[in-house]
């Protein structure tokens, strides 16, 4: 790279540098992003999983003191406390007398299903009714002569081939999305600055008097915006390393841990993608007339990445998203997290798809600083 | 079939310091699922480790298997493979520790008993690895099991006519092991060769009734290797297992107490204790011979009701809060003269004799057998399942031939380990007394009497978040073993049916004329 | 030396150049004068490469700029009008930045650019942020860019517009002391006084084409006025556009 080339990607960083909103924007988002997410998931953790002590109304309780006293030994009890979720069982009145003449007795659940709050909660309360009427009926058959094993003639032995890793897949997609993300969000306020905000400030016809060719302009320009967003990318993934780690997982069974494996994969496939990334800011910029125009219109085209990424990380786009920059390399990225093999061509198609694209707008935007609108604004 | 019907007679006899799987639904119909729960390949590498599952559970565990010197005298002689499974944490702390949970028996598989530990060990899953060896002579570490003719039906035999030496001659020669070296001191080596093979820095241990004496051996012999200790139904090392039957007893006793002071059990079976004396002394008397259906097939089949099968049935039973709840009901109904439901509790407890016969011998002939006391034979000869028991091991031991322990073995454990005691007030194997023992010269340890358990405290009531606590805070001293008084004490069977308060027919009809007349 | 010849070049409807050729010559100060709306800057632009003429062509020391423009680059200095600085970069930067754009090393740039920074009595801002400095201020560090590597021709365009007298008088300074040294100074302008008092000859412009060229004196003889700014008007044929 020639010494011109290093001399405007230094400027360009230095000034970037001192730039305030280059900085934050870059900064609130690598920062701001895994807090969020981390704060969302403590959240969500906190409302799926069933609390130690579920308080549900029980009523007629005196109907049935040992299938009460059962589901307390449970953790579940009648409560007229707030904590007392919107479940109710009622225990029939003839609950003593068919249980004693040897037929079912009936207990009402009553509850909303459709509250997705309180679907842990139903399931373990069912798991438990379920659990107390197995062993009764286990202890029926045995206080007759038979041997409970013939209440079970099919044993199904399920064998989960999901990991640990496997299982925290969908949590980590949503998480590779936000991190892909910080390369587009990371180095867009420097590419607005040193393309439409260059010649607003009227330094880009002075650069273009200067005895540089527009290729290196071009070339110090991506490599500048390249930086930024990479330095954003590391600056999440440390982030989200460390905010991560404080989530208590567990209590979903499963663990998500941003280890440098996954590190050092994040960064060389985003790579290409912050190229592109760069080359697709600064050309729409250059294109728009003022900096206010160019971060409109940014906004809008950062739409395009961002759906690809979510087709990618929930799994709802045609096959051919496979193929496609983002989508592709987000689809590659999950698979490697679940610990499956790397789909190697995946990654390979979908990066030179990227690069193919970078390539492309970059060819677009040295000819466009040739032309008098463009570095004029005309 | 791995078992035949030496280890079902045998199992009805011997100390059987293993905890009886919870009777809660879904384990209660798994029992007695005698398939070789893992499926990893055996194999002389010992260090390949695959992903493997084990029997109950659907999540991925890690499989391996070391290879280790059956005598350790002769390091270059006979190598038997140790088989361990690890149950990874869902969020590991790091990977520098790690809990050994050892099993109960002795002759127990700790693999097969993955799901009960699973399950125990939930919140300590959590954070941490769980290690589950199969102790040498079990599941499938060279499992020394006597498998026996298979002569008739089980229930139709009548234990008196069984002659315990020859069997056991048959079962060694049948062996092809050295049985002497299946004892728990060659054991611990295998553990402490298993946690060097995976890498841990340091265990924390959980061991279960018979477990709890190699966990006190591991304290005793590698203290560097432990952080913390959990002993749940403690064998102090001072007390030869063979003791067992003042226990027994002890909870029988306990049984007809409970009854007798619980208002709907009293109402119900007023007169619990004669009857059970007069079952006993008519079936010493002699066997009651009947036709049943057979509890599994439900073919025709003769039963033989023997003292021994009776009184077997219902010391099972006691093990598990679920089954001794049936206990009264069944007494009673044997008293009329029905014994389905003492039939069905026998099929229970023979089904459930995961143990290797053959290490169990090796174990208790060496380290029980010879160091029993004239007195202490005395003492236990006055129980109808001490005499029972030392009457067996007395030809058993003779045809096994182990070299005795050092005296040291039976000194107190001394160590600054914290440690924690659990011990249920109605178990019937290893009662709370002998948690105190084993509290000796403890320094840092506690030991909490869970009022209302049985045998595997941690199972049963709130010792298992105790467990959790010990080890997230590596220390005893913020323990409180408070919540395990919480009376979690179930009804007991009124009839075949019921726990409930049965109505009575006037209360019915009344009800029913209430409903009719609405 | 800058040569000029037959550029025409159109901007939408206007006509910016009209077959306009003219030189300037090393070691002269040539002005540029025209109204506004004459096709100045247009002219400049082309100079620079910037724009590409619909026909003729611009030479710098007597290389073609469409043909090689980094090479004809290398000759010129520009001293734009607007400024154009970094206004987060401090004058030293900025003027360094410039230098190795033109081909210094990292440190010939440095040592350049320290000369300039003396020179042009820079020393005591070099190293604030250009943000918020004074018109002097900007003037004299875009002025400093333009001629730290000490290129053959420099090119102002409107140099003194919004400046103050000081500054002004600094800048005539600075421009002799350029002509002095041999180089070849081009400027544009629509200020009377400022292409009376420096120039050695003027370059008369109007709708794109060269209406006159000579000393300030010579067109005063040419037109028979006493003053450049009569002469000025006689030569266009209209007061329109005229600054005072």
């Amino acid at each position: 790279m020639s010494n011109k080339i290093i001399a405007m990607i230094r400027k360009e960083l230095i000034d970037a540098a001192r730039d305030k909103r280059s900085v934050m924007a870059g900064l609130y988002y690598a920062v701001g992003t895994p807090l969020l997410m981390c704060a969302m998931f403590f959240l969500l953790i906190g409302q799926l999983t069933s609390p130690e002590d579920l308080n549900i109304k029980i009523d007629n309780a005196k109907g049935a003191p040992d299938l009460v006293k059962f589901l307390s030994s449970r953790g579940i009890k009648h409560g007229e406390a707030e904590d007392t979720k919107e479940i109710k069982l009622i225990i029939s009145d003839d609950y003593a007398a068919n249980m004693a003449k040897g037929l079912s007795a009936e207990v009402i659940l009553i509850a909303d299903a459709s509250n997705e709050k309180l679907q842990n909660s139903i399931r373990r309360l069912e798991r438990s009714l379920q659990e107390y009427s197995g062993e009764m009926g286990s202890l029926r058959l045995i206080a007759r002569g038979i041997d409970p094993r013939i209440m079970q003639p099919i044993k199904v032995n399920v064998k989960d081939e999901a990991t640990p890793d496997s299982k925290a897949g969908m949590i980590l997609g949503l998480a590779t999305m936000t991190m892909i993300y910080a390369v587009f969000i990371s180095g867009m306020n420097l590419a607005i600055d040193t393309s439409a905000g260059e010649r607003e400030r009227n330094s880009l016809a002075l650069l273009l008097s200067h005895p540089v060719s527009t290729w290196e302009i071009v070339i110090a320009k991506i490599t500048a915006v390249t930086i930024f967003a990479m330095v954003g990318l590391i600056l999440t993934l440390l982030i989200s390393k460390v905010a991560y780690s404080f989530v208590p997982w567990q209590e979903l069974g499963f663990a998500v841990s941003v280890n440098t494996s996954f590190i050092v994969m994040m960064l060389l496939v985003g790579l290409p993608v912050a190229l592109m990334a760069a080359c697709l800011q600064l050309f729409v910029s250059f294109m728009a007339k003022s900096f206010k125009e160019a971060q409109s219109y940014i906004t809008i085209v950062l739409i395009l990445p961002m759906m690809l990424a979510m087709a990618a990380s929930y799994n709802i786009a045609p096959e051919a998203i496979q193929w496609l920059p983002i989508s592709g390399q987000m689809q590659a990225l999950i698979e490697f997290i679940k610990g499956r093999e790397l789909p190697l061509t995946q990654i390979a198609v979908s990066s030179a798809f990227t690069l193919a694209i970078a390539i492309g707008l970059a060819i677009g935007m040295q000819k466009s600083l040739k032309s008098e609108k463009i570095v004029f604004g005309l | 079939m791995l078992h035949g019907m030496y280890s079902q007679l045998r199992a009805q006899i011997s100390p059987v310091l293993w905890r009886h799987k919870r009777a809660s639904a879904a384990i209660l119909l798994a029992m007695g699922m005698i398939p070789l729960a893992v499926h990893a390949d055996e194999t002389n590498n010992a260090s390949a480790q695959q992903a493997c599952y084990v029997d109950g559970l659907s999540e991925q565990m890690q499989c391996g298997a070391i290879s280790v010197p059956e005598n350790y005298a002769e390091p270059d002689g006979k190598q038997i493979q140790i088989h361990y499974v690890v149950m990874p944490a869902t969020k590991p702390s790091d990977r520098k520790e790690a809990l050994l949970a050892i099993a109960g028996g002795p002759g127990q598989s700790a693999i097969e008993n993955a799901q009960g530990f699973d399950r125990m060990l939930t919140k300590v899953r959590q954070t941490e690895d769980v290690i589950l060896i199969d102790q040498r002579g079990t599941g499938q570490s060279n499992q020394l099991q006597c498998v026996g003719d298979a002569f008739d039906s089980a229930l139709a035999v009548d234990e008196s006519l069984f002659d315990t030496r020859a069997e056991t001659q048959k079962c060694l020669d049948e062996l092809d092991a050295d049985v002497t070296q299946y004892g728990s001191l060659n054991a611990l080596k295998d553990f402490e060769a298993v946690r060097a093979h995976l890498g841990y820095q340091k265990l924390h241990l959980y061991g279960v009734s018979y477990g709890t004496r190699m966990a006190q051996l591991y304290m005793r012999h590698y203290p560097d290797s432990l952080v913390t200790v959990t002993l749940d139904g403690v064998v102090p090392m001072q007390q030869s297992v063979l003791a067992i039957g003042n226990a027994i007893a002890r909870a029988f006793e306990l049984l007809i107490e409970d009854c007798s002071n619980n208002q709907l059990c009293h109402k119900q079976f007023p007169d619990l204790k004669a009857d059970l004396d007069k079952v006993d002394a008519e079936l010493t008397q002699a066997p009651q011979i009947s036709l049943v259906p057979d509890p599994l097939t439900g073919e025709a089949t003769k039963l033989t009701m023997t003292r021994s099968k009776f009184k077997g049935a219902l010391r099972m039973a006691l093990y598990s809060p679920a089954t001794r709840s049936l206990i009264p009901h069944a007494i009673h109904q044997a008293a009329n003269g029905n014994f389905q439901p003492i039939t069905g509790l026998y099929a229970m407890s023979m089904d459930n004799a995961g143990i290797a016969m053959g290490m169990h011998a090796s174990v208790v002939c060496g380290e029980d057998w010879q160091r029993l006391t004239p007195e202490l034979r005395e003492q236990t000869n006055q129980s109808y399942f001490g005499h029972e028991m030392l009457k067996t091991f007395a030809q058993s031991c003779e045809v096994w031939n182990m070299p005795a322990v050092d005296a040291s073995f039976s000194e107190p454990i001394a160590s600054d380990i914290p440690t924690l005691l659990l011990s249920g007030e109605l178990d019937p194997a290893t009662p709370p007394s002998w948690g105190e023992i084993a509290m000796e010269k403890l320094s840092n340890a506690k030991h909490f009497i869970a009022p209302y358990a049985t045998h595997g405290v941690a199972y049963q009531s709130c010792g298992n978040d105790l467990i959790a606590q010990l080890i997230e805070q590596g220390a005893v001293t913020e323990l409180d073993g408070e919540c395990l008084t919480e009376d979690i004490r179930r009804n007991f069977y009124l009839n075949a049916s019921t726990v409930e308060a049965i109505p009575s027919d006037d209360a019915a009809k009344s009800d029913e004329q209430t409903a009719l007349n609405q | 030396m800058i040569q000029v010849s037959n550029l025409s070049k159109r901007i939408g409807d206007v006509q910016a150049l009209n077959d306009l050729s003219f030189s300037a010559q090393n070691g002269q100060i040539t002005g540029l004068l025209g109204p506004n709306g004459a096709g100045k800057t247009t002219c400049l632009r082309t100079v620079f490469g910037l724009l590409k003429p619909d026909q003729g062509f611009a030479e710098i020391d007597g290389i073609d700029i469409a043909k090689s423009p980094v090479a004809a680059k290398q000759q010129l200095g520009l001293f734009p009008d607007p400024f154009g600085l970094y206004e987060r970069l401090t004058p030293r930067e900025y003027i360094s930045y410039f230098a190795e754009l033109n081909g210094l090393s990292r440190k010939e740039a440095k040592l350049a650019t320290n000369n300039v920074i003396d020179k042009l009595h820079l020393a005591d801002i070099a190293d604030r942020h250009c943000k918020g400095f004074s018109q002097g201020q900007r003037m004299k560090t875009a002025l400093a860019q333009a001629i730290v590597h000490q290129p053959t021709n420099i090119i102002l365009d409107e140099p003194t517009r919004g400046l103050d007298v000081m500054s002004t008088r600094v800048l005539r300074d600075i421009l002799r002391d350029l002509k002095n040294q041999g180089h070849c100074v081009l400027f544009s302008s629509h200020v009377m006084q400022e292409v009376a008092a420096l120039c050695d000859q003027v370059i008369v412009m109007a709708a794109g084409q060269v209406v006159a060229v000579g000393s300030p004196d010579a067109l005063c003889q040419q037109t028979g006025k006493d003053s450049l700014e009569d002469a000025f008007i006689q030569l266009i044929g209209t007061d329109e556009g005229i600054a005072a």
